[in-house]
C-alpha cells in the first residue's frame, strides 16, 4: 500500500508499508528518476557523443574515405557507447526497512540490473542526514554509521534526492535503529546479571 | 520601527583553523551578530581533512569548500571557477548581504564578483596596509580597484588604513566606514597579583618576521639590557627571523636574561602577557595591531613604533611611541620604565573595557549593512560603466570579464535553475530561553 507520496522536476519518492502498521511490518522506501528524464538523458548523451564522432572523424578523414563508411562507423560506435553506458543509468534506488532483522539497499538499473547490499541491523549505530559539499555544489545526503567502519554508507549511492524526501526515510531508520539499540542493551543487561 | 535582520555571507580564505587577526576578526564579529538576532554564514576553504560543513559556537555555519590553497593559504585563482559553489550557498542559505576580508585573498574577491553578478549587496573590508611601489603591490592594487568598483559599502579599521584603501582602489571616500578592531576583554584580564617590579619584564609577542620588526628587536635588545641590569624580555613566537634572535643572544650572553618562548598558542597568551610589565611592539607596517590591545586589556604598558593606524589605537598615556629606529625605541623604552610606577592595571583594563568591545564593531557593522541594503540595485549597464574608469587598458579587461560573468551565471541558471537548488533549514539556538534563528 502507497502510504507517502512526494515528486519533485527530477525524482519521485514513494513509501510502501502494510495496510495496519504493526510492530514487525516491513517498510519499503523508492525514489525513482521521473521516467522521461532517464530516457531523455541517455539519448541526449548517445546524440552527443555521436556528433562529436561525427565531427571529429570528418575532419580527420576528410577527402580519403567515403563519408558513407564514416557515418555509419559512426552511428555503430555511438550506439554501442550509449548500450554499454545504459548499465550505469540508475531507474530506482531502494531502502527495504526490515525490523529486528536489517536493511537492504537496492539499485535497480535501466537495463534491468538490480544490485542489492544487506546491512544487519546489529551493525548500524545512526543514520545521519549530511550536507556534501563538492568544488562545485552542495547536496544533502543520507548515510549511516557503521560499526567498524571508518566511511559513512550511502544510502543513495547514485542519486541525489531533496532534503523533504530524506528526511522521512532517516525518521524510518531512526525509529527502527532506536528501538532495537534500547532492547539490544537491555538483553544485555539481563545477560549480564543473571 | 525595528531593521529587517541580516542573513550575512562571511567570506574569505583566513579563517579557523589558521589562526591570525583576521580569523579572529571574523569569528568574533559573526558571535556578536548571531547574539543580535542576524543570521551568519562564513565560507572558506577546506584546510587539510577539514571540509565541508562545519558548526561553530552559537549556530555558526561555516563552509569548508575543498578548493586548494595555494600561495600563503589563498585559494588557487581561477577568476571563474568558484562561481557554482558561491551560487549554491548563496541560494542555500538564502543570503542578504555579502561580506568579504582582507585584500589579499582571491575567494574574497571571487566571491564578491559573483555576488555582483547575481545583485546582491556586498561590502568589503580590508585589514591590511599595503605599499605602492613593488610589482606585487601594483598588481594587487589593480585587483583591489576591481574589485571594489562595483562594492555597496566598504570598512577599514582605521583611519589611515581607510586613507590607504581609498588611495589603492579609488573607491569614493563617502561609502567606507572605519570600524577599529577589539579585543576580548573577558578573556584578557590583568594578574590578579601583579608582578613585583624588582625584575622589570619585557614582553614581545610577534611572529619574527621582517614585517614585524624583528631586525629592531635585534639591535633594541642587547642596548636595553646594557643600559638596565634589572630588565628582562620574554620573547614568544616564531618565524625565520629566530636565527637572528639566538645569535643575538649567544653573542651578548643573554641566555639568562632573554627568555625566548617559541610559537605561543592564542590560548597561552593571557598568561605570558600577565607576566610582564611593558609590551614592546617593533612592527614595520600595521593598520591596527590588536596586540597592543590585549597587552592593554592586561594591564601592561605599550612601547610601539609609530606606524600606520597603531598612534589610533590606545589612549596616550597608555602607550609610549617611537619611530622605527633602535635609537629612538631605547629612549622610548627609558621613558615606559621611568612611568611604569604610576601606572595601574585594573584601571587600564577597566578603561580598555570601555573602549573597545566586540558588541560595539558589531552593531556598528549592522549600520554598515543597513545602508548597504538600501543601495539601490544597478544593472549590467551601469555597472560596467564604473568598470571603465579603472583605466585605459584595464577598464576594457575588467567589463569583458564582468560580462563573461554574466553569461556564465545565465548558462548557470539555464544548467540548474534556481528553483532547482533547495534551502538548507537554519538551526535554531536558544540563548536563555530565547529562540534565535
Amino acid at each position: 500500500m502507497v502510504d507517502l507520496s512526494l515528486s519533485n522536476k527530477r525524482y519521485t519518492y514513494v513509501q510502501e508499508s502494510e495496510s495496519e502498521p504493526t510492530r514487525g511490518a516491513i517498510d519499503i522506501h523508492h525514489v525513482i528518476i521521473n521516467g522521461s528524464r532517464a530516457t531523455g538523458y541517455a539519448c541526449r548523451k548517445g546524440l552527443g557523443f555521436f556528433l562529436v564522432l561525427l565531427a571529429s572523424s570528418m575532419y580527420f578523414l576528410l577527402g580519403k574515405d567515403n563519408p558513407f563508411t564514416t557515418l555509419s562507423w559512426g552511428f555503430l560506435l555511438s550506439g554501442l557507447f550509449v548500450m554499454l553506458q545504459s548499465r550505469k543509468f540508475v531507474k530506482k534506488e531502494s531502502v527495504v526497512i526490515m525490523p529486528t532483522f536489517g536493511i537492504q539497499l537496492e539499485t535497480q538499473y535501466l537495463s534491468g540490473k538490480t544490485v542489492s547490499r544487506f546491512i544487519p541491523i546489529g551493525k548500524i549505530l545512526k543514520p545521519v542526514l549530511a550536507e556534501c559539499v563538492t568544488p562545485i555544489t552542495c547536496y544533502w545526503s543520507l548515510s549511516l554509521l557503521l560499526r567498524g567502519e571508518e566511511q559513512l554508507t550511502l544510502v543513495f549511492k547514485e542519486l541525489r534526492p531533496p532534503l523533504k524526501m530524506l528526511v522521512p526515510i532517516w525518521k524510518a531508520l531512526c525509529a527502527v535503529i532506536g528501538t532495537d539499540q534500547s532492547e539490544m542493551i537491555a538483553e544485555e543487561e539481563h545477560v549480564v546479571s543473571t | 520601527m525595528a531593521e529587517p535582520k541580516a542573513r550575512v555571507l562571511m567570506v574569505s580564505d583566513f579563517f579557523f583553523p589558521n589562526f591570525g587577526g583576521v580569523e579572529n576578526h571574523i569569528y568574533y564579529l559573526s558571535q556578536c551578530l548571531l547574539k543580535l538576532g542576524h543570521k551568519v554564514v562564513v565560507m572558506t576553504h577546506a584546510y587539510g581533512n577539514r571540509s565541508g560543513v562545519r558548526y561553530m559556537t552559537g549556530g555558526l555555519k561555516v563552509y569548508y569548500v575543498p578548493w586548494k590553497p595555494f600561495v600563503m593559504q589563498t585559494t588557487f585563482p581561477t577568476v571563474y571557477g568558484t562561481f557554482p559553489i558561491v551560487r549554491t550557498i548563496l541560494r542555500r542559505e538564502k543570503i542578504t548581504v555579502v561580506h568579504g576580508h582582507q585584500a589579499f585573498s582571491t575567494l574574497c574577491h571571487e566571491a564578491l564578483m559573483h555576488a555582483r553578478t547575481m545583485g546582491y549587496k556586498v561590502v568589503f573590508t580590508d585589514h591590511s596596509l599595503y605599499g605602492f611601489a613593488d610589482v606585487g603591490s601594483i598588481h594587487m592594487n589593480k585587483v583591489l580597484q576591481f574589485s571594489l568598483a562595483d562594492i555597496d559599502q566598504a570598512i577599514c579599521v582605521s583611519h589611515t588604513s581607510k586613507e590607504n584603501t581609498v588611495l589603492r582602489s579609488g573607491l569614493s571616500p563617502a561609502k567606507v566606514f572605519m570600524i577599529p578592531n577589539a579585543v576580548d576583554t573577558a578573556m584578557f584580564k590583568p594578574a590578579s597579583v601583579r608582578p613585583s617590579t624588582d625584575v622589570i619584564t619585557i614582553v614581545v609577542i610577534s611572529r619574527l618576521v621582517y614585517r614585524k620588526g624583528a631586525d629592531l628587536l635585534v639591535e633594541v635588545i642587547p642596548e636595553v639590557c646594557r643600559l638596565y641590569p634589572n630588565v628582562r624580555f620574554v620573547v614568544g613566537g616564531d618565524g625565520p627571523k629566530h636565527v637572528r634572535l639566538e645569535e643575538m643572544r649567544e653573542k651578548h650572553s643573554l641566555q639568562d636574561r632573554v627568555e625566548m618562548l617559541g610559537a605561543v598558542p592564542h590560548s597561552r597568551v593571557r598568561s605570558v602577557l600577565v607576566t610582564g610589565h611593558i609590551f614592546l611592539n617593533s612592527s614595520l607596517t600595521e593598520a591596527f595591531c590588536i596586540a597592543i590591545l590585549e597587552a592593554a586589556s592586561c594591564g601592561l604598558l605599550t612601547v610601539s613604533t609609530r606606524v600606520g593606524g597603531v598612534p589610533e589605537v590606545l589612549p596616550d598615556d597608555m602607550v609610549v611611541l617611537a619611530e622605527p629606529d633602535p635609537d629612538d625605541m631605547v629612549r622610548a623604552i627609558e621613558k615606559a620604565i621611568s612611568i611604569l610606577p604610576s601606572i595601574k592595571p585594573e584601571e587600564m583594563h577597566n578603561r580598555m573595557k570601555k573602549l573597545y568591545s566586540w558588541q560595539d564593531v558589531a552593531k556598528r557593522t549592522e549600520i554598515v549593512y543597513d545602508r548597504a541594503l538600501k543601495c539601490s540595485n544597478r544593472n549590467l549597464l551601469e555597472r560596467l560603466s564604473r568598470f571603465l574608469s579603472c583605466g585605459a587598458w584595464a577598464g576594457k579587461l575588467f567589463c569583458m570579464v564582468m560580462i563573461v560573468d554574466y553569461l556564465l551565471w545565465h548558462l548557470l541558471q539555464l544548467l540548474q535553475p534556481d528553483d532547482d537548488i533547495e534551502e538548507a533549514p537554519d538551526v535554531l539556538i536558544h540563548y536563555h530561553g530565547e529562540k534565535i534563528n
